[in-house]
């Protein structure tokens, strides 16, 4: 067999089919602003203006066969920043769709083709059976061993519930008592939820293939097994391009669905605000110092300021005015991690981590002891680093923190704590 | 940077150049005349009074014809232009892009015209193969859809600014010829019926020179009229004539393509690169120097190649320029297109002047044949037998002429791949190595080149930006390198701005005009460049 | 999927986002209206972080040394210009109100004085203006003073070199130098401000910079640095690595994409949330319509359609660069309401034959025309709607880039705009609502 080889595509062709009308590449006054703000720029020598100048000067089998398609994760600051509101991330995608299959970071192939593996769609492959038995056996677990939680409810396939719940497959996998913080949020508040043996899982890494076809089927799967319930609220947990992957696909592909699309984010901070989720900051008497991490997925590149603005004031009140600190720059503008679009599992350590080097040093500056961020690939991207650079921060998710001020945190719940936190508890 | 063996001073402190040629005029055929007579082992000087293809040489589509464009009116044009394209594909393809050519007529274009075009190409020997109206616009998707008829021939684009620097670099490496830009003849000595010296001027520097040749070549273009009453000569007679060309962001056809009609304006579409050329008006005018677009042939331009191809009147415009064509004054008809594109070549004995000529009219794609001719005169005088070479010896690539082709530096750049070799021209990729490499070996390279000079030999500001954030960057560098020491930068980068609006001014609407704002904004309003008085 | 229209209320609406869009929040602040800033923010990135009033007047190459003097001329000889509409005195409260704003949130700039001062530009030129940043003003003494200066620049910053600042000043200033060093961390390839810049608010970073400033800074008594001081904390990172070094520190601003620019636009976007103002940066409004009750801005972002209602509307769209005027080959139009625009018959009068002509171009007068209170006039010379006012350098009769006097046009007619705007919406809303 021969060596497979990346087809050309004709960059300026593809430019003209996305933008037949109003902003085009070929507005670009060239200022470099997108460069400038992209933590991607320099990496394999290359940076967003020089992708779209060399898509306008032909260069179409460099830009064809640039492994930096798998460094930008897509995360569209560059049309942030851009007065002229130039999207250059849909030339990395078409680009790296063109790249065959056996050229392609393999990580990102495997794990697309494990979500389309099951009808779990779970990146790690875990198929509904499987995951109905962690559920179960985490559920009598907590509630043999936790006596508040007795009756803890972590419903099945229930048709009709208002939620369907989604979840990333590292907890069932990885990590199952992660999830229990979740349960008893939900059971805080008298949420009718379930999760659902089918098309649970909240990972999409065929969208960062590039590939459409299988974007499309895994979504439909999802989007069936929401409808099949009759639910109304498909309820993104703490993931980021899980939301983006489906809310974007629905019009992207049309696809007739039935449901809200919601963030859980939206849903804490309306529990607040009524009252059902009783959370405050009075267990924070260190003044242990927070910052958030947006997204992108669901704050810049979908829905803005609002949700950004509902994640500080769940923090806000989760950890004391005084003790939030916001990175700068944030919401819409903030910096992408560097765990997004695959890149955590691109295999381009090197490159991942220098991305990451802004991350961290908007981290280091607020001087903060934990960043929140309801995003698993934020999480493992900003951990990694932390340890990379040698930053002495921890990250948690927002459902162990909303536990822990409800003091009802489990011992099995308490990996992503230190001991300053560890201690407040003991 | 490269001063001839044979350089001397006078008493009176003023230099004296010895050399056996002084070619006068740095267009490509000056540039061609320089190079065939150093392959016959004739030593030159070539000098022009600003720079390589500052008149009608840099000012043109960049068409390499066929002859198609010729069939109906001058088919000695014709056939010299099908002779001379075969041969420079073949010895100078670097400067070449084998694009092919369409003539295409549109609803309203002569259908009688349209039916006997093959007929005349084939008197020519033109080779001319008809398309289905389905099949032209599958080739060229932009055409109009009022298209009824289209040949295929082979017409071919030319880069005149790399083809006069790679005759240039050929000459020097021969170690006999040299060139100098910026130099002005103001008089000749002539002594019984012989040039003695042509007396020069620096327009840089204003030092004066002498410069003593055997043999002096006129390839003024334009200015060739001048030039032969200089040397008391009446007997050029040139017309010229006005064209008007715009440049396009993007390249909007894959051909070249020609409006299947008598000449007109706005008719041609020439690919360049990365972009596309459309053009000309013709207007009659007595004026040669600063000759710029008005808003009136832009406007003609873009409304006629429009109804070719309608994009044409919403694209992206970056750039417009205009030059003066000379012609020869026999052959004045009713449009100045339709004259004879055919050259002359005055040998001045009729003039009483015995080492002189001079050569003018013609065009880009016989510019070879023109210098030809030249040189078997030159050689004869000189009584030098050697025969001409440039029909079959390969013109190869010379140092630091590259840089000029659309698109090329990047995939330099792209390849060495050293990160800390910037891009400094960003719209098309040019980066410092490459602008190192001009300043140091360009052919007229030298100490305190200007930006203008630079960007003539690479891509630099020829992008949507046109130079107005290249401009800071390339001089920044220049300063850090050492090349500008005082403040001859800042006016470089001034007169660079200056020079480069002549061809935006007439083209500012749409992006342009954002993109205008803010250089302005940056080169006034900020670094002040409008307050610069002059030292 | 339905898509759910997002909407707000508001009494006013700002649309633009640049300097005189940001001026017009703060005094609408300031006088308590609800107010809602909308639009892409096109050339505040691309400032120098100076805040000039008028350097030049009517085409001289005459730097005007009192903006205050040359504006009482001004009004005299160009009774049409923007800034000859407005009280002298209201200019000067503009700009106090503005550059107070501008220190308590974070970014600490000069007062306005009675005179221009002469700053730097990153060739080495010198320009007139009246408010810079306090980061940038230790430079514009050392100039005046011929403190022995160094300008350390890094390798990899493209567009900016010492030498050639050096060059350029060396006349007036004898004692300067300069000397190249790495930016610590960031010793391969291009090196962007903004990187560096907010590299250094980092604590650590700044002590491996001063290390290098120190040892590179040889006599000189003050260091000149590119603009890279730090993103959201100027001062701290500026006082700071003056601590480190025991030396004075001033910037110079880059050209553009510079952090000064970008400083000023994300301080905005942080602070004006917290003030209750509803900031939809980055999104273009595209369409504008009025009726009995008001005005209804429809706009899109990436999550789907917002509609924001406001009793009063300011346009401070800007040019071309920005998007309010566009420019066709057969004229110029308004973008949002094709309200007609004052210019020249043809374009061949657009512009003058030589690019840097000290007169302008005629294009940079082209422009909306207002009425006394500042609200646009319509086809029929009278105001196009009650509720439309308009600020900014979309206004005709002005060159803002000659007279050098972007900065005081945006904020002297966000003021008086303002003023007028508050006026008509308490009378309106003490009698009907």
């Amino acid at each position: 067999m021969s060596k497979p080889t990346i087809p050309t595509i004709n960059f300026k062709e593809k430019a003209m089919e996305l933008l037949p009308h109003g902003a085009s590449f070929e507005a670009c006054l060239t200022c470099g602003l997108c460069s400038s703000g992209c933590p991607a720029s320099g990496l394999e020598n290359m940076d967003p203006r020089k992708f779209i100048r060399m898509a306008m000067l032909d260069m179409n089998e460099e830009l064809s066969t640039t492994p930096w398609v798998w460094c930008c994760t897509q995360c569209k600051r560059c049309q942030h920043v851009c007065p002229m509101s130039i999207d250059i991330s849909q030339l990395v995608y078409i680009a790296r769709g063109n790249w065959p299959q056996e050229l392609k970071p393999t990580g990102i192939v495997r794990s697309c083709q494990g979500i389309q593996a099951t009808d779990s769609t779970s990146a790690m492959g875990l198929p509904p059976e499987d995951f109905v038995f962690v559920v179960q056996d985490v559920l009598e677990e907590v509630r043999d061993t936790q006596p508040d939680f007795e009756k803890l409810q972590a419903p099945m396939d229930k048709k009709g519930a208002f939620f369907f719940v989604n979840q990333n497959s590292r907890e069932p996998m990885s990590e199952p008592d992660e999830m229990v913080p979740l349960w008893k949020i939900f059971d805080v508040v008298g949420a009718d939820w379930t999760y659902s043996s089918k098309g649970w899982a909240a990972e999409n890494f065929c969208m960062f293939t590039g590939d459409d076809d299988a974007w499309y089927s895994v979504v439909k799967k999802r989007v069936d097994a929401v409808n099949d319930l009759g639910c109304q609220v498909w309820l993104n947990t703490e993931c980021g391009h899980s939301y983006y992957t489906m809310w974007n696909a629905l019009s992207r592909f049309g696809i007739e669905s039935n449901f809200k699309l919601e963030s859980l984010i939206t849903y804490y901070a309306k529990w607040i605000r009524e009252g059902k989720l009783p959370i405050n900051s009075d267990w924070n008497v260190n003044n242990i110092k927070f910052t958030v991490q947006d997204p992108c997925m669901i704050v810049r590149k979908a829905y803005g300021e609002s949700i950004a603005e509902d994640m500080r004031f769940v923090t806000r009140t989760l950890v004391g005015k005084e003790n939030f600190i916001d990175m700068q720059p944030n919401r819409s503008a903030n910096y992408c991690c560097g765990g997004g679009g695959g890149f955590l599992q691109a295999g381009m350590t090197e490159q991942r981590r220098a991305y990451g080097k802004r991350k961290f040093d908007q981290i280091a500056t607020t001087g903060a002891a934990y960043v929140l961020t309801p995003c698993h690939n934020c999480h493992s991207q900003m951990e990694d680093i932390g340890h990379h650079y040698g930053g002495d921060y921890g990250v948690v998710h927002f459902w162990t923190l909303i536990c822990l001020s409800l003091g009802i945190l489990g011992e099995n719940e308490r990996t992503y704590l230190g001991p300053d936190l560890l201690a407040l508890i003991a | 940077m490269h001063p001839p063996s044979n350089l001397t001073l006078s008493k009176a402190g003023e230099q004296v150049i010895e050399t056996e040629v002084l070619i006068i005029g740095g267009g490509v055929t000056g540039a061609g005349i320089m190079r065939d007579l150093s392959l016959r082992g004739v030593s030159t000087l070539l000098i022009d009074k600003h720079d390589l293809c500052a008149g009608a040489s840099g000012g043109n589509h960049g068409l390499l014809h066929s002859g198609a464009r010729y069939v109906s009116g001058d088919l000695h044009s014709a056939i010299e232009c099908r002779v001379e394209n075969e041969i420079l594909k073949r010895t100078a393809s670097q400067c070449i892009e084998k694009t092919g050519g369409l003539f295409v007529a549109i609803e309203g274009d002569s259908p009688e015209f349209a039916e006997k075009f093959p007929a005349l190409c084939a008197k020519a020997s033109i080779t001319c193969e008809e398309l289905s109206v389905q099949e032209a616009r599958i080739q060229e998707p932009l055409l109009s859809e009022k298209l009824f008829k289209a040949y295929r021939v082979p017409d071919a684009t030319i880069d005149p600014f790399r083809l006069a620097l790679e005759n240039v670099a050929h000459a020097r490496v021969t170690g006999k010829s040299n060139y100098r830009p910026h130099t002005e003849v103001l008089s000749f000595e002539i002594k019984s019926g012989e040039i003695t010296a042509a007396i020069c001027r620096d327009n840089r520097t204003n030092e004066i020179s002498r410069v003593r040749a055997n043999q002096y070549v006129n390839a003024g273009g334009a200015w060739a009229m001048n030039i032969a009453k200089l040397a008391g000569c009446s007997d050029i007679s040139l017309l010229y004539s006005k064209g008007t060309l715009l440049v396009s962001h993007d390249r909007l056809a894959g051909h070249v393509i020609n409006r299947l009609r008598s000449p007109d304006n706005g008719d041609i579409l020439v690919p360049g690169g990365t972009v596309s050329v459309l053009g000309t008006t013709s207007i009659r005018t007595e004026e040669l120097e600063n000759v710029h677009p008005t808003v009136e042939e832009i406007d003609l331009n873009v409304k006629e190649g429009a109804a070719m191809m309608p994009i044409l009147a919403t694209t992206r415009y970056i750039r417009a320029f205009s030059r003066v064509r000379p012609l020869l004054q026999s052959t004045s008809g009713e449009d100045d297109r339709e004259a004879t594109r055919g050259f002359a070549l005055a040998d001045h004995t009729g003039q009483g002047l015995t080492n002189m000529c001079t050569i003018t009219g013609g065009k880009l794609t016989t510019y070879r044949l023109m210098a030809e001719k030249t040189s078997d005169l030159i050689a004869k005088r000189l009584g030098n037998t050697n025969t001409c070479q440039t029909a079959t010896t390969l013109l190869p690539d010379g140092e630091a002429c590259k840089w000029t082709e659309p698109g090329a530096s990047p995939k330099y750049w792209y390849t060495a791949n050293d990160p800390d070799d910037m891009i400094l021209c960003e719209c098309e990729m040019v980066p410092q190595s490459a602008i190192d490499e001009i300043v140091r070996s360009a052919p007229g390279a030298e100490d305190e080149m200007t930006l203008e000079a630079i960007a003539l030999r690479s891509r630099a500001g020829k992008g949507p930006c046109q130079g107005s954030f290249c401009g800071i960057r390339i001089c920044s560098h220049l300063y850090d390198c050492g090349h500008y020491h005082d403040k001859t930068g800042l006016y470089h980068m001034r007169d660079f701005f200056n020079e480069r609006f002549k061809g935006t001014r007439t083209i500012i609407w749409g992006q342009q005009a954002a993109q205008m704002e803010l250089a302005e904004a940056l080169h006034c309003g900020l670094l002040g460049l409008d307050n610069l008085v002059d030292e | 999927m339905k898509e759910e229209v997002r909407h707000f209320e508001s009494e006013l609406a700002i649309i633009g986002s640049g300097i005189a869009g940001f001026a017009a929040s703060i005094f609408a602040l300031k006088r308590g209206i609800k107010t809602a800033q909308i639009g892409n923010t096109g050339a505040v990135a691309y400032t120098t972080g100076y805040l000039d009033l008028l350097g030049k007047i009517g085409g001289s190459t005459e730097i005007i040394t009192d903006p205050w003097k040359g504006l009482e001329q001004l009004q005299k000889n160009q009774p049409d210009h923007p800034l000859s509409r407005i009280p002298i005195d209201d200019i000067r409260a503009g700009f106090d109100q503005f550059t107070d704003f501008l220190n308590q949130a974070g970014i600490g700039y000069s007062a306005p004085l009675d005179h221009n001062l002469t700053a730097l530009t990153p060739v080495g030129t010198l320009k007139p203006t009246l408010c810079v940043p306090a980061t940038m003003e230790p430079g514009i003494r050392a100039l005046s003073d011929k403190t022995p200066c160094i300008i350390i620049d890094f390798k990899g910053l493209k567009g900016f070199s010492g030498r050639q600042v050096v060059a350029n000043l060396k006349e007036n200033w004898p004692g300067l130098t300069t000397k190249r060093i790495h930016f610590p961390e960031m010793e391969k390839g291009e090196v962007y401000p903004e990187v560096m810049a907010r590299a250094l608010e980092v604590p650590a970073t700044r002590e491996k910079l001063a290390k290098l400033l120190k040892n590179g800074a040889e006599d000189a008594l003050i260091i000149g640095l590119p603009a890279v001081l730090g993103m959201h904390n100027p001062d701290l990172v500026r006082a700071d690595l003056e601590k480190l070094t025991g030396l004075k520190i001033f910037e110079i601003p880059t050209m553009p994409p510079s952090v000064p620019g970008i400083r000023l636009r994300e301080m905005f976007e942080q602070v004006f949330p917290h003030e209750g103002l509803t900031l939809i940066p980055q999104q273009k409004v595209e369409t504008l319509s009025f009726d009995d009750k008001g005005a209804t801005l429809y706009l899109k972002d990436n999550y789907g359609p917002i509609t924001i209602h406001a009793k009063s509307v300011l346009l401070a769209t800007g040019r071309f660069l920005s998007g309010g005027l566009e420019a066709h080959i057969t004229g110029i139009t308004e973008t949002l309401l094709d309200l007609p625009v004052t210019q020249p018959k043809n374009r061949t009068d657009w512009y003058q034959d030589k690019y840097t002509d000290s007169r302008g171009h005629a294009l940079h007068k082209a422009g909306i025309e207002v009425d006394e209170l500042f609200r646009p006039l319509g086809q029929n010379g009278k105001p196009y709607n009650k509720r439309l006012f308009a600020a900014g350098i979309i206004l005709a009769h002005q060159d803002w880039i000659r007279a050098r006097s972007g900065a005081g046009i945006a904020i002297a007619t966000a003021y008086k705009a303002v003023e007028t705007i508050h006026n008509y919406i308490s009378e309106h809303s003490s009698a009907k609502e």
